[in-house]
C-alpha cells in the first residue's frame, strides 16, 4: 500500500479515535492522554503489523522534526515576560528545585545502572543517564490543565503544578539541548577550520532561534491579521526546526528560544499564538502517531533499565518536590504528597525522547526512548486523576470552608490536550 | 527597504548555516521550506510595492535563490520537495472546483459557452500550429515529427489556452467591480478551468498513448484506459466530494487538518487507481461545493485556503527555481509569437463568441481579463514535466516564460477593461501598494 494514503488513513484514523472513543473516555472517566495516538503508532510501525515500514516512517522525519519545532514554538510562546512577574517568586524556586533535583537523581541513578548492567564506557553511560534525566523532569501538563479547567486556580497546589510543569517543561528541554551541544559530531573542518566547541554549539543552538524571532519580527512589523501571521509564522517555525536539525541541534530548545523572543517583542501576542494554536492538534497527533511508529524494541535496552527508570522517576518526583517544598517553606501549602500532580508524561516526554533518537550519533537512543514510551503509556492516561486527587485533599484540608468542588459532575468535555505548559488566567490589557 | 533587509538576513543566515550543517532527518527539506516561504513572500510583497502580482514575485525568489543564481535552493532541495508540488497541484485543482458554482454557470451559460468555445478553440488550434511551425527550434519538439510533434504542439496549446481565475478574482476583489465585463469574465475563467482540465487530461493521455513516456507500459496504453482515467476520475471526485460534503454536514471539526488530508488522500487514491489527479480533485471541489450548505462549502474552502498558504508560496517559487535561466534566455526569440499568438487568439475568439452569443459591445472586453495565468496553469505544466521529465521540464520551461510575461501584461489588461467600462467602484481599487495591510489570505493565496 502507498506510503501517502497509509499516512492519510493513520491521520484520519487517529482524529476519529480522538473524537470518538477517547473524548467520552475523557470526559466520562477523566482519563486524559495522547497516548492512544502513540499506542496507534506502535500497532501500525515495523514492530506490529508492519504496515508503516522503517522506510516510511524515516521519510515521514521532516514532519515530525517540524512537529518538534512547532512544539517547542508553543512552549517558549508562552513564557510571556509581563505574565510571569505576577506569579509569586516562591512558586518559581520550588519548581525550579523540583525540577533540578528529579533531574539530577534520575540522571546519575539511571547513570550508575546502565554502567553496572550494560557493558558500557563511563561517557556512554553519563550521557543516556542524561538524556533519561531530561526525559523523567518533563510533566504531562495535560491533567493540570483539565483540573484547573474544572475546579480553578484558587487552589495553591494548583497554582504550584501548573508553574512546575512549565518549568519542567524549559529544563527538559534546555538540558537535552545542552547535551546535544556537547556530544554534537565535529563539523566539517574544513569550514571552520577546527571543530566547533560544545559552547559555541550551544550559543548557535540559542541563535538559531534568537535570529528566527528576531527575523520573524522583521518580517512582520506591526501585522495583526491572523491569515498573514500564519504564513509568516509557519515559515519562520519551519526554517528553525529545519535548521536545527540540519545542524544536529535541538530543534526543540532553538524553537522555545524562538517563540519566547517572539512573544516579548511583539504587540501581535494574542494572534501569533492563535495562529501557532492553528495547527497545534494536528502536528501534536501526528508527532504521537510517528513516535510510536519510531519506537524499536531493543534486546538490548533490557527491561531491567526502563523498570529502574519508572522507578527512579517515581521517586524522584515525589521526593524532590516534598524536598523543594520544604526548602521553600511551602509544605503545609502543597502537602507532602504534591510531586504526584507531576508524575503524568505525555507528548513533550516523547518529544525529548524523540529529538535524542533522531540525532543517531547519541549512544542508547532506543533505551531512553523506550524509556520514555513506557512511561507515557502508564502515567498519561491517569495524569487528571493523579492531580485530582492532590486537589481534593487540597481543597478540603487547606482550604477550611472553601466551597465544595463540582468536578464530578463537571459539564466541561476534556479531551486529549495538546502540551500547553502555562494555562494562565484571562490576558490582562498588558497582554493584549 | 524592510523586505530587502529581511532577503539579505535570510541569505546571510542561509550561507551561514549551510556549511555547518551535516544532515539529518530531511532536515535540508525543511531548511529550504522554511527559507523559500519567507523568502519568496518577501519578494511577492516587494512585487506589490511596484504593482505586480505577487505570484511574479514568488517566480522571481525561486529564480534568484534557485541554481540559476545564488544556488541557496540547490538541485537536491527542490528534488526533495516535489511532495509539495504535488501537494499544491491537488490543492489549487480543489480550489478551483471549488470556485463553480452551479447556479453562476446556468445564470450566464450560454454566453459563457459561446465565447468559451470560440475563444478556446481559436486559441489551441492558434497555438499548435504556432508550434508545430516553429518545429525544430523548440527543444522538446526537437526529433520529433509527424504524429508525435502533433502531439507534443497540441498538448503544449492544451496548457497555454489555461487562464487565472485567481488573477480575475483578486482583482475583482480589489475594484469591487461586479458589471457584465467582470461577472462574465469570472464566469468564462472558472468554466475554462473545467474545461482545460479535461482536455488537458485528454491530450496527455492521447499523448502517452502517441509518444510512451521513458519506462512506460505500453501494454497498458489503450482507449479503454485513456477513458478511464477521465471518467474514473469524475466517479473518484465525485465520490471525494460527496464525503467531504457529508463529513462537513455531520462532523464539520479540525477543517484545516481535514482540509490537507482531502488534497493528500485525493491525490494519493487517483494514483492508485491511475486516473487523472487534477480531474479528479476538481470534480472534488465542485461536488462540494454545490452539494453542501454555503456556509459549509466557504468553511472548506477556506480552511484549505488557510493551510495551503505556504505550500503555494512554496510551489510557485520551486517553478521560478526549476526555470533555467540559460534556457528561458534561449527560448526569448519564441516567446514573442507565442504569446502574440495567445493574445491575438484571445482577442479574436472573445469578439467572435460574442458576436455568436449576442451579448453587448462592452462584453468584447473580457478578453483583457483571459490574459492571465496562474496556479493552474504552472500546475498543468508541472504534471506535464512528470509525465515526460525531459520533453516536459524543456515544455515547462518555455511554459512557464510565457506564464511570467502574461502575469506581467494580463492583470493591467483587466484592470483596464475594467476601468473604460466603468465597473469600477469609485473609492476602490486603491493603489496596490496600500492594499498590503489589508490583504487577506484569499488573496494572497490566489494572487
Amino acid at each position: 500500500m502507498s506510503e501517502g494514503l497509509i499516512l492519510v488513513l493513520v491521520v484520519a484514523a487517529s482524529y476519529l479515535a480522538a473524537r470518538v472513543a477517547f473524548e467520552w473516555l475523557a470526559w466520562r472517566f477523566l482519563i486524559v492522554s495522547g497516548a492512544e495516538y502513540l499506542l496507534l503508532g506502535i500497532l501500525l510501525g515495523p514492530q506490529l503489523s508492519g504496515i508503516l515500514s522503517p522506510d516510511a516512517v524515516e521519510s515521514f522525519a521532516p514532519i515530525t522534526s517540524l512537529g518538534l519545532g512547532w512544539m517547542g514554538a508553543l512552549i517558549g510562546g508562552q513564557l510571556v515576560l509581563p505574565r510571569m512577574i505576577r506569579t509569586a517568586a516562591v512558586l518559581y524556586r520550588v519548581a525550579l528545585v523540583e525540577s533540578l533535583l528529579t533531574f539530577a537523581f534520575t540522571a546519575a541513578l539511571m547513570a550508575a545502572g546502565i554502567y553496572g548492567t550494560l557493558d558500557v564506557a563511563p561517557r556512554i553511560a553519563i550521557v543516556a543517564g542524561v538524556g533519561l534525566g531530561a526525559v523523567a523532569t518533563v510533566s504531562a501538563t495535560a491533567g493540570v490543565a483539565v483540573v484547573a479547567r474544572q475546579l480553578g486556580r484558587r487552589s495553591p497546589v494548583v497554582q504550584q503544578l501548573e508553574v512546575a510543569s512549565a518549568t519542567n517543561a524549559v529544563v527538559g528541554i534546555l538540558v537535552s539541548g545542552l547535551l546535544f551541544a556537547i556530544v554534537h559530531p565535529d563539523p566539517d573542518a574544513a569550514v571552520v577550520g577546527r571543530p566547533l566547541t560544545p559552547t559555541e554549539w550551544a550559543v548557535i543552538t540559542i541563535a538559531v532561534g534568537v535570529v528566527g524571532g528576531a527575523l520573524f519580527h522583521l518580517f512582520v512589523g506591526e501585522e495583526r491579521k491572523v491569515d498573514r501571521l500564519f504564513i509568516s509564522l509557519a515559515g519562520a517555525v519551519i526554517l528553525v526546526s529545519g535548521a536545527a536539525t540540519y545542524l544536529r541541534v535541538s530543534p526543540l530548545l532553538a524553537a522555545v528560544c524562538f517563540g519566547f523572543v517572539l512573544v516579548n517583542t511583539t504587540r501581535s501576542r494574542a494572534q501569533i499564538t492563535i495562529a501557532l494554536e492553528r495547527i497545534e492538534r494536528p502536528l501534536y497527533f501526528a508527532l504521537l502517531v510517528l513516535a510510536g511508529a519510531t519506537w524499536r524494541p531493543s534486546v538490548r535496552d533490557s527491561v531491567v533499565l526502563v523498570l529502574l527508570f519508572l522507578l527512579v522517576r517515581i521517586a524522584a518526583k515525589i521526593g524532590a518536590a516534598r524536598l523543594a517544598a520544604r526548602w521553600n517553606g511551602m509544605l503545609p501549602a502543597l502537602g507532602p504528597h504534591w510531586g504526584r500532580g507531576l508524575l503524568g508524561q505525555g507528548g513533550l516526554a516523547l518529544a525529548v525522547a524523540l529529538s535524542y533518537l533522531y540525532r543517531e550519533d547519541v549512544p542508547l537512543a532506543n533505551l531512553v526512548f523506550t524509556a520514555a514510551v513506557a512511561s507515557v503509556l502508564l502515567t498519561d492516561v491517569l495524569s487528571a486523576r493523579f492531580v485530582r486527587s492532590l486537589v481534593y485533599v487540597d481543597v478540603h484540608q487547606v482550604i477550611a470552608g472553601a466551597e465544595q468542588p463540582r468536578a464530578t459532575k463537571s459539564p466541561v468535555p476534556v479531551g486529549p490536550v495538546p502540551p500547553n505548559i502555562v494555562q494562565p488566567d484571562a490576558p490582562s490589557s498588558a497582554d493584549a | 527597504m524592510r523586505r530587502v533587509v529581511i532577503l539579505a538576513l535570510l541569505f546571510g543566515a542561509m550561507q551561514l548555516v549551510l556549511p555547518l550543517g551535516g544532515g539529518g532527518h530531511g532536515s535540508q527539506w525543511l531548511l529550504t521550506f522554511g527559507f523559500l516561504i519567507l523568502a519568496a513572500y518577501s519578494v511577492g510583497e516587494l512585487a506589490v510595492l511596484v504593482r505586480l502580482p505577487k505570484i511574479t514575485g514568488y517566480l522571481a525568489a525561486g529564480v534568484i535563490f534557485g541554481p540559476s543564481l545564488f544556488n541557496t535552493v540547490t538541485v537536491d532541495a527542490i528534488g526533495e520537495l516535489r511532495p509539495v508540488s504535488s501537494l499544491a497541484i491537488g490543492l489549487i485543482a480543489y480550489l478551483a472546483g471549488a470556485e463553480l458554482r452551479w447556479e453562476e454557470v446556468r445564470k450566464r451559460g450560454a454566453t459563457i459557452v459561446k465565447i468559451l468555445t470560440a475563444e478556446m478553440v481559436l486559441g489551441l488550434v492558434a497555438l499548435s500550429a504556432v508550434l508545430w511551425a516553429l518545429g525544430d527550434r523548440i527543444p522538446f519538439l526537437q526529433g520529433t515529427a509527424g504524429s508525435s510533434r502533433v502531439a507534443f504542439a497540441v498538448l503544449f496549446g492544451a496548457v497555454a489556452i489555461v487562464h487565472s481565475p485567481a488573477v480575475v478574482m483578486a482583482l475583482l476583489s480589489e475594484t469591487r467591480a461586479g458589471g457584465p465585463i467582470a461577472r462574465t469574465t469570472l464566469g468564462v475563467v472558472l468554466v475554462s478551468d473545467v474545461v482545460v482540465v479535461i482536455l488537458f487530461s485528454a491530450m496527455l493521455a492521447i499523448t502517452r498513448a502517441v509518444v510512451p513516456p521513458t519506462g512506460a507500459n505500453l501494454e497498458g496504453v489503450s482507449l479503454g484506459m485513456m477513458l478511464w482515467e477521465l471518467g474514473g476520475a469524475v466517479l473518484v471526485g465525485a465520490l471525494l466530494g460527496g464525503a467531504v460534503a457529508l463529513y462537513l454536514r455531520f462532523v464539520k471539526h479540525e477543517l484545516v487538518l481535514f482540509a490537507i488530508v482531502v488534497a493528500f488522500f485525493g491525490l494519493v487514491i487517483a494514483r492508485l487507481v491511475h486516473v487523472e489527479t487534477l480531474l479528479a480533485l476538481l470534480t472534488a471541489g465542485f461536488v462540494t461545493e454545490n452539494l453542501s450548505r454555503h456556509e459549509d462549502g466557504e468553511a472548506i474552502r477556506h480552511a484549505m485556503e488557510r493551510s495551503a498558504a505556504p505550500v503555494f508560496v512554496v510551489f510557485f517559487a520551486l517553478a521560478g527555481a526549476e526555470m533555467g535561466l540559460r534556457e528561458v534566455a534561449g527560448f526569448w526569440p519564441l516567446l514573442i509569437p507565442i504569446v502574440a499568438v495567445r493574445t491575438a487568439a484571445i482577442w479574436g475568439g472573445t469578439r467572435a463568441g460574442v458576436r455568436w452569443a449576442g451579448a453587448t459591445p462592452d462584453t468584447r472586453r473580457v478578453w483583457m481579463g483571459l490574459v492571465p495565468q496562474a496556479g493552474v496553469a504552472i500546475g498543468l505544466a508541472a504534471a506535464v514535466a512528470q509525465a515526460y521529465p525531459v520533453r516536459g521540464s524543456q515544455m515547462r520551461t518555455l511554459f512557464l516564460a510565457v506564464v511570467a510575461i502574461n502575469q506581467v501584461i494580463g492583470p493591467i489588461l483587466f484592470r483596464f477593461a475594467l476601468n473604460r467600462s466603468n465597473e469600477i467602484v469609485s473609492g476602490a481599487g486603491e493603489p496596490a501598494a496600500a492594499r498590503l495591510t489589508p490583504l487577506s489570505t484569499e488573496e494572497a493565496i490566489r494572487e
